[in-house]
């Protein structure tokens, strides 16, 4: 899992996904070809970092790695482009969340690897909090 | 070019727990009644194995060649199909094109998984590889979770309630509570699905497919050396057809729509003319419940959001007008995911050749038989059918 970690370092730490330089189409995950217009004329361009939760779930049987973490929540989260994904939810009870949800964009500790020990990093999302002042 | 291909016998073991046996013993096993009833007079040109998870499991691939070993089936081409939860149908796919192109006069296609000897957290991942490992998995998320956002969403969309969606469930086990080969020969209540252990909210353990090892084997061969006595004793396969989309459910246009299962389908009438009207039974791939609804919506069985209103009012049941998963399909057979597109072709075998006991459905002339990998990523649609007796 190291080589594709490093090599994907910059779409986990930074959600670098694709712009169409045709169509303006925005797209996470990158893509080479457009999905809209199908211009290879495509450039790596950053997600934005707030978006709204889609559809929400309690994840009670966990994937191998993972087993120390459990239960995860995950969402679906469209963000403010339109831009559609699926990531883990966090510093929030799962009862709180609701479709609609305003959330952002955090960069967390996604787990440490077993066999080699090295530590994979990258986005999740946390509900945006209302302050009250 | 062109011959017809047709589904000579069928074999296959019950889906559960092998602990005894190898991926070539179980290989054997599916597959060895039916090479004993089925003289190698005429020789098989052909093996095609279908298989998902033996890296895993076990350790090993080049699957062809060690059953074809095991089945002591000298002088064929021995192949493996791999296409997730598809394999068993696409490997069909595969070996009806070799058989109707002519380069095959009889082969055999056998489906086979061990999933049971992994600890619950490699099966958890093994049931993820169909989806994008760098954007899913890698996170931790499993595929009962994906398919649980998109049931939430469906819910939601179209107001359907946790009572109706657990009616696929319990279609699945009434027709497995009396099918010989299920995992699970057992029958649940809306309230028994609805209120056992969750997976992934609002998925429940009985809205998911269990986890079974399970082989099962079919020989096909070309119309052109069959006579009239074996045309009458087999199925035939009229229309194969596959269609793929995007992977990431989430990435789609439309979320809730099953776009594979439909385009492949529509192709499949389109070739033959045929409609769902002019079919009798329709074994489905129906590993989650959300998934089972959005394959009927696909299939046109039901409108848009109301497949979990049609199987309460029993319209999918074995009497009712769209019969599916006659056996009790991938949720109450039992999953052995790259085996399980095989024993779809077996059931519907059964069906057609009115050899399904307590599951018959009567006058049952013509199959539809839907196999996707992953969530709807790609579909294989197969018709079966038979000629009227006299
Ligand atoms: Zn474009």
């Amino acid at each position: 899992m190291s080589i594709p970690f490093w090599r994907n370092r910059d779409r986990y730490y930074r959600m670098l996904g694709s712009k169409c330089q045709k169509c303006g189409k925005e797209f996470f995950p990158s893509v080479l070809v457009c999905r809209s217009c199908h211009s290879t004329d495509v450039k790596d361009f950053e997600m934005p970092q707030s978006g709204k939760l889609l559809s929400y779930t309690l994840q009670k049987e966990s994937i191998s790695g993972f087993e120390d973490q459990e239960p995860m929540v995950f969402g679906l989260v469209e963000l403010d482009n339109g831009v559609r994904v699926v990531a883990q939810i966090v510093d929030t009870p799962y009862e709180a969340l609701k479709m609609g949800t305003k959330v952002r964009t955090v960069f967390r500790k996604v787990r440490t690897d077993g066999e080699s020990g090295q530590i994979y990093y990258g986005y999740k999302f946390a509900p945006v909090r209302v302050t009250s002042h | 070019m062109n011959s017809r291909v047709y589904i000579l016998d069928v074999g296959l073991t019950r889906v559960g727990d092998h602990w005894k046996s190898s991926i070539q013993e179980l290989a054997y096993e599916s597959a060895k009644g039916l090479l004993h009833r089925n003289s190698r007079s005429i020789p098989f040109d052909g093996l095609v194995v279908a298989n998902a998870l033996s890296e895993i499991s076990s350790s090993q691939q080049n699957l062809g060649p060690l059953i074809a070993d095991a089945l002591q089936l000298d002088n064929v081409e021995a192949i493996e199909v791999e296409a997730a939860g598809a394999s068993g149908a696409a490997a069909v796919h595969v070996a009806s094109k070799m058989l109707s192109s002519e380069h095959w006069k009889k082969c055999l296609v056998i489906g086979v998984e061990k999933m049971r000897d992994l600890e619950p957290s490699k099966i958890t991942l093994a049931q993820a590889l169909s989806e994008q490992a760098e954007y899913t998995h890698f996170f931790g998320m499993s595929l009962a979770s994906l398919n649980a956002l998109l049931a939430r969403l469906y819910m939601s969309e179209y107001g359907t309630t946790r009572d109706q969606l657990s009616s696929f469930p319990v279609i699945a086990h009434k027709n497995s509570s009396t099918c010989e080969h299920a995992q699970f020969r057992k029958k649940f209540s809306r309230d028994d699905v609805s209120r056992s252990e969750i997976v992934s909210d609002p998925l429940r353990v009985l809205d998911c497919a269990p986890v079974g090892d399970g082989s099962a084997a079919i020989i096909l061969a070309s119309g052109e050396e069959m006579d009239a006595q074996q045309r009458r004793n087999s199925v035939e396969i009229v229309t194969s057809e596959s269609a793929s989309g995007r992977v990431n459910f989430f990435e789609r246009d439309d979320m809730l729509e099953f776009m594979s299962t439909k385009k492949a389908a529509d192709r499949a009438f389109l070739k033959t003319g045929l409609s769902i009207d002019d079919i009798d039974i329709f074994e489905i791939h129906d590993a989650y419940s959300v998934g089972a609804a959005l394959i009927c919506e696909a299939l046109g069985l039901s409108k848009r959001g109301e497949a979990c209103k049609d199987a309460v009012s029993g319209k999918f049941d074995l009497n009712g007008q769209f019969p599916i998963s006659t056996f009790g399909g991938m949720k109450g057979r039992g999953y052995p995911v790259g085996a399980a597109g095989v024993y779809q072709f077996c059931e519907a075998f059964m069906q057609l050749k009115e050899k399904a006991g307590f599951n018959q459905v009567p006058n049952a002339r013509r199959a539809l038989i839907q196999t996707m990998s992953g969530i709807d990523s790609s579909c294989f649609i197969h018709i079966l059918s038979t000629q009227h007796k006299g």
